[in-house]
């Protein structure tokens, strides 16, 4: 039972990283059916940011801080420059640019800090909590971590439902043409989503970094874990990314915690093969399949 | 409700590749009046919808509201100018709610008092909309999503209003509801309007001026009560 119970909460706190990732996968697969393979070499590198500030300052929050807003940037930056040439062409266009994008990344995160394993500071304590004398299988970390990817999505939500902006993202992303006659810059929205999907991974890099040591490639195998939960929850639907990483995360744990960490991955494939042979639209989408 | 603006086409040449669909276009839209475009399918009456708003670039020619030259502007920078563009198809946004699609059209307004002034006044006037705001604009039937799109592109207070084939896929007795409307935004609000349809006999019977266009040509042009007894043309190129 004390097993089951650290199992279950460890896999949420690992499962809100999937979780972030699979948001910020959704936010630009909605606005601009692109699929961002940088996505995870894109919160690698603010994670890199982030380290240069904090071994700088001293300060943690400054260093969180900052990797946010370089996420903004870098999203921002990606879209304008790479991206708005390959959003109206083919598909396959679109997956090599970004391919590219993360092979630039990591590559230039290489040259620049060396390849190397650094360590990252945790926000808050990582020491197991404990309730009475049971252990709980989370720390302060995890609860932190559980809490800033749901203020995130909730504030997404709160974005997109009750603010003009919001409108303005929603409209581009169902009927660009529609929204362009009716006034929406729409070359701005979609670099404003791209920026809020670089914001987003930036707080899953700093967020799950601890756990995997920084490395250039550190964030490859979270990227797919990510993609992943994006795809159960159907890759229209931010809740459906929250819940896939969820249940993706708690599977995972079972998985590794009574089989085995090597079966970890394979069970990540298993789950994802499940889903697409079961509803291949995600469990809460409400349309047809689509290419990926 | 706004200044009504005169839409000038000179000379338009576009297209999608290849040869041209609009072969050197000239239409003078006096303000506050409706001019109705007329043809077949495939003689251009969409493409010059969206040559005006630049959804297509058009490769020679001027499109003027009051004078200044929008033809080589963005679609958004068009709409900004005033003026408004009600697609073929509805265009619909069938996944936001009534709402949403109405303030969406808002969003061209400055500032949250006179958005919601505008919406508030939206609702007065199409009672059926304030009825259905929060549903989902796919659930509307054909007629109240026509109404739909017409009121949301007013929600911008355009000066000039494009409609391609607003009668499409209704009901009779719709498409006079509809006609009806547009002759009072005329009436009422000395709007601006092009009308393109293929329902030639409903657009001739609110238009001031009617034009025919044939394979990217204007071959008639002139009042609309002329078109509507010059038999032998309206058999040609109207069907009726």
């Amino acid at each position: 039972m004390q097993e089951f119970l650290e199992f279950t909460l460890g896999g949420i706190a690992f499962g809100m990283i999937y979780a972030a990732i699979g948001l910020s996968l959704v936010l630009i697969w909605r606005g601009t059916r692109i699929l961002n393979y940088a996505q995870g070499g894109m919160a690698m590198f603010t994670t890199y940011v982030a380290l240069i500030v904090i071994n700088h300052t001293g300060n943690y929050w400054e260093g969180f801080g900052v990797a946010l807003a370089a996420g903004l940037v870098l999203g921002a930056v990606l879209e304008r420059t790479v991206i708005r040439p390959v959003e109206n062409k083919p598909p396959l266009n679109a997956v090599i640019v970004t391919i590219g994008v993360l092979i630039f990344l990591e590559g230039l995160a290489g040259i620049i800090y060396g390849g190397q394993f650094r360590s990252f500071p945790p926000a808050f304590s990582v020491v197991g909590l404990k309730i009475g004398g049971t252990a709980l299988g989370v720390s302060r970390a995890d609860l932190f971590t559980g809490g800033a990817v749901l203020a995130a999505a909730l504030l997404l939500a709160v974005l997109f439902r009750a603010t003009s902006v919001g409108l303005r993202l929603r409209a581009t992303a169902f009927a660009p043409n529609v929204a362009r006659l009716l006034g929406v810059r729409i070359g701005r929205v979609l670099t404003l989503g791209w920026a809020l999907a670089g914001l987003i991974g930036a707080l899953a890099g700093v967020l799950v970094t601890p756990a995997t040591f920084l490395y250039p490639n550190s964030m490859d195998s979270i990227f797919v874990l990510g993609f992943t939960a994006a795809v159960i929850g159907g890759l229209e639907s931010p809740v459906g990314a929250v819940a896939g990483g969820l249940i993706l995360g708690v599977v995972l744990s079972y998985a590794g915690g009574y089989l085995g960490s090597d079966l970890v991955s394979l069970f990540g494939l298993a789950v994802l093969a499940v889903v697409l042979m079961v509803r291949p639209s995600g469990l809460f989408s409400t349309t047809a399949t689509r290419q990926v | 409700m706004s200044d009504a603006a005169a839409l000038g086409v000179e000379n338009v040449v576009a297209g999608y590749g290849g040869a041209p669909v609009l072969d050197g276009v000239s239409i003078a839209v006096r303000p506050a009046t409706i001019t109705a475009v007329l043809g077949a399918n495939g003689a251009g009456k969409t493409t010059l919808l969206r040559a005006i708003t630049g959804l297509v670039r058009p490769r020679a020619g001027r499109i003027t509201v009051d004078g200044v030259n929008l033809a080589r502007r963005r679609p958004e920078a068009v709409a900004r100018a005033g003026v408004a563009h009600v697609p073929e198809g509805q265009g619909v946004i069938t996944e936001l709610t009534v709402e949403e699609n109405l303030r969406l059209g808002g969003l061209l307004r400055f500032g949250g008092a006179r958005r919601a002034a505008a919406l508030a006044e939206t609702y007065r006037r199409f009672g059926i909309l304030a009825e259905r705001r929060h549903r989902a604009a796919g659930t509307l039937s054909g007629g109240e999503r026509q109404i739909l799109v017409i009121a949301r592109a007013l929600m911008a207070s355009p000066r000039v209003l494009l409609l391609d084939e607003p009668s499409l896929g209704l009901a009779p007795k719709i498409v006079a509801q509809v006609m009806d409307l547009v002759r009072q935004l005329r009436d009422d609000s000395g709007l601006t309007v092009l009308l393109v349809e293929q329902n030639a006999r409903s657009a001739l019977s609110i238009a001031d001026q009617g034009i025919v266009l044939n394979v990217g040509k204007i071959v008639a042009e002139s009042p609309a009560a002329e078109l509507l007894v010059d038999v032998g043309l309206r058999r040609h190129y109207l069907g009726f």
